[in-house]
């Protein structure tokens, strides 16, 4: 299926995907400039960036994003692994991942109404912490699938052969599963991360009187509308997801033996 | 495989993300279900056993919502597969694994990327003045500008299609990629046109992966609140945004009913992929391993 001529017929399908990846990418590139404009046409400049850091709403949302950004990274990949894990010990392997996707099926809007129902019930204010557990919610299916799909490529003989040279569970597991698995962890640890900095409907519901960047984003574009310095906002975020989803790939490159 | 005795830590420990799901989703699920029957007497909730809430759904604008609001995601969703699909066969089949890689990766980036900024960028694009607008009549191939392109139902569908597609590209690929060549060689054996294996072959093996893609769609759109507030423009009304209103104006009840109307409706369709698809395409080596 190699040969010149059917080589040639594939120009259309990259077209599409040429096109789709544009109706996807040209969108970025208004907020990216706009964030450059100065105040006279045709002037460029940084000070809407450096406005950013002089206004303390947004700085304060930037340590909420990266605080939780930081807990969800940790504790989703965290319950991810065990999940895989008992899918694979528990015996009942398709139950457990029917109840580890049920967060993928309950709309976005639901789910954070659900928890605000939840933690008002409690008497719990919405804080950190209840952002931090709706948004690990959100994250779990996708640190689970991401950390299974690297067990599945693993062979269980090894963890067999660890038994057999007399390691225990946790030895075998430290020694040989997660050296194995590594690239599946950090992959859930990045995609986490990135989730939790872009999340807004569910965390919108549980925010009470914090503000992450995204919920900041979109609270003063409904209250105040657009600004230079929101489209900064809006750029900076562009920026960081790029960065974290080319290091992530740059260290999966240099962590792979072959 | 192991000789010693299972500790029940280990268990207990296995066992917390389950736990975890069933305390901030399961519980959280049913308690939505609960309020909505609740009675509303001004502005407090008597506990009782109300269908008012679904009364005033079914009654008047909000039914009309309801429509609109399953119509708008069924269409996006159709859509999507149709784009994903096409994509997912392509990169599955026609392209070198790394080549493949590489444009995954390509679409994962906008997925993860917030798409308020997106959304907000296209009213930029797509606006009476915007940059569509302004180029297509300086290209003299239209006199007016089009009105149609934002704030409208092409402006919902498009920012729906920009936020899910993408996604939708992963399980149609792992999908049409797990399909075993053999099948293909046969068939091609047998004397079938490529249309044919495709239509015999690869479609129906592919269909746990459209139906999950598809579920994975109808579950974004249908819980979408920012799309048709910032594309469909003032007064376009979906679920997603009718909810959030019923919160503003601490309508607890009918905000709950909506949900619950939604939910039902995902689980139903969740449930009807769990027992109609087997899973062990997917879980099969995983199944192996239990000794």
């Amino acid at each position: 299926m190699d040969e010149p001529a059917s080589r040639w017929r594939r120009w259309p399908m990259w077209l599409i995907i040429a096109v789709a990846l544009a109706f996807l990418y040209v969108p970025l590139v208004p907020s990216l400039v706009a964030s450059l404009q100065g105040v006279e046409p045709g002037q460029w400049t940084l000070r809407w960036y450096g406005e950013l850091w002089r206004t303390p709403l947004v700085l304060g949302a930037f340590r909420a994003s990266a605080m939780i950004a930081v807990l969800v990274g940790i504790l989703a990949p965290l319950l991810g692994l065990l999940a895989a894990m008992s899918i694979r010990e528990l015996g009942v392997p398709r139950f457990i991942l029917l109840v580890m996707l049920l967060p993928l099926f309950i709309p976005g809007v639901s789910m954070g109404l659900a928890s605000a129902f939840l933690f008002r019930l409690l008497g719990i204010a919405p804080s950190l912490a209840t952002i931090v557990i709706v948004q690990t919610l959100w994250a779990l299916p996708f640190a689970t699938l991401i950390i299974l799909t690297a067990m599945t490529t693993f062979d269980p003989q090894y963890l067999e052969a660890a038994y057999l040279a007399g390691a225990g569970r946790w030895r075998a597991f430290r020694d040989i599963e997660l050296p194995l698995i590594a690239s599946g962890i950090t992959g859930a640890i990045s995609f986490s991360a990135i989730l939790s900095i872009n999340e807004t409907i569910r965390t919108s519901a549980v925010q009470g009187p914090w503000n992450t960047v995204p919920t900041y984003i979109w609270s003063t574009y409904r209250q105040v509308g657009l600004s230079p310095v929101l489209y900064a906002l809006m750029g900076l975020i562009i920026i960081a997801t790029v960065v974290i989803v080319l290091s992530f790939l740059l260290l999966g490159r240099e962590a792979r033996p072959r | 495989m192991v000789t010693a005795v299972e500790p029940w830590a280990r268990r207990v420990l296995l066992c917390l993300p389950l736990i975890f799901v069933a305390i901030f989703l399961v519980v959280p699920v049913g308690l939505t279900v609960m309020i909505s029957f609740l009675q509303r007497a001004g502005l407090r909730f008597l506990p009782a056993f109300s269908l008012a809430s679904y009364a005033s759904l079914i009654g008047g604008a909000r039914l009309e919502v309801l429509r609109r609001s399953l119509l708008v995601a069924i269409e996006a969703t159709a859509l999507s597969l149709i784009i994903a699909y096409v994509i997912a066969y392509f990169l599955a089949r026609k392209v070198t694994p790394a080549a493949a890689r590489i444009v995954l990766v390509l679409f994962t980036i906008p997925f993860l990327i917030n798409y308020i900024v997106r959304d907000v960028s296209y009213t930029v694009l797509l606006g009476r003045t915007g940059v569509v607008n302004t180029a297509l009549m300086a290209a003299g191939i239209i006199d007016a500008p089009l009105d149609w392109l934002l704030y409208s139902d092409f402006a919902v569908l498009l920012g729906l299609i920009s936020a899910y597609m993408p996604f939708m590209i992963f399980p149609l690929f792992l999908s049409i990629g797990a399909i075993d060549r053999q099948y293909l060689e046969a068939s091609a054996l047998l004397g079938a046109s490529p249309l044919t294996t495709f239509r015999t072959i690869t479609l129906p093996l592919s269909l746990p992966g459209v139906f999950a893609a598809g579920l994975f769609g109808l579950v974004g759109c249908l819980g979408e609140s920012a799309v048709p507030i910032i594309l469909g423009g003032v007064g376009y009304e979906l679920i997603g945004n009718t909810i959030t209103s019923s919160m503003d104006v601490l309508n607890y009840p009918l905000a709950a009913a909506l949900s619950s109307v939604v939910i039902l409706l995902m689980l139903l369709l969740m449930l009807g992929w769990y027992l109609v698809f087997d899973m062990r395409s997917f879980l099969g080596r995983i199944l192996e391993w239990r000794a």
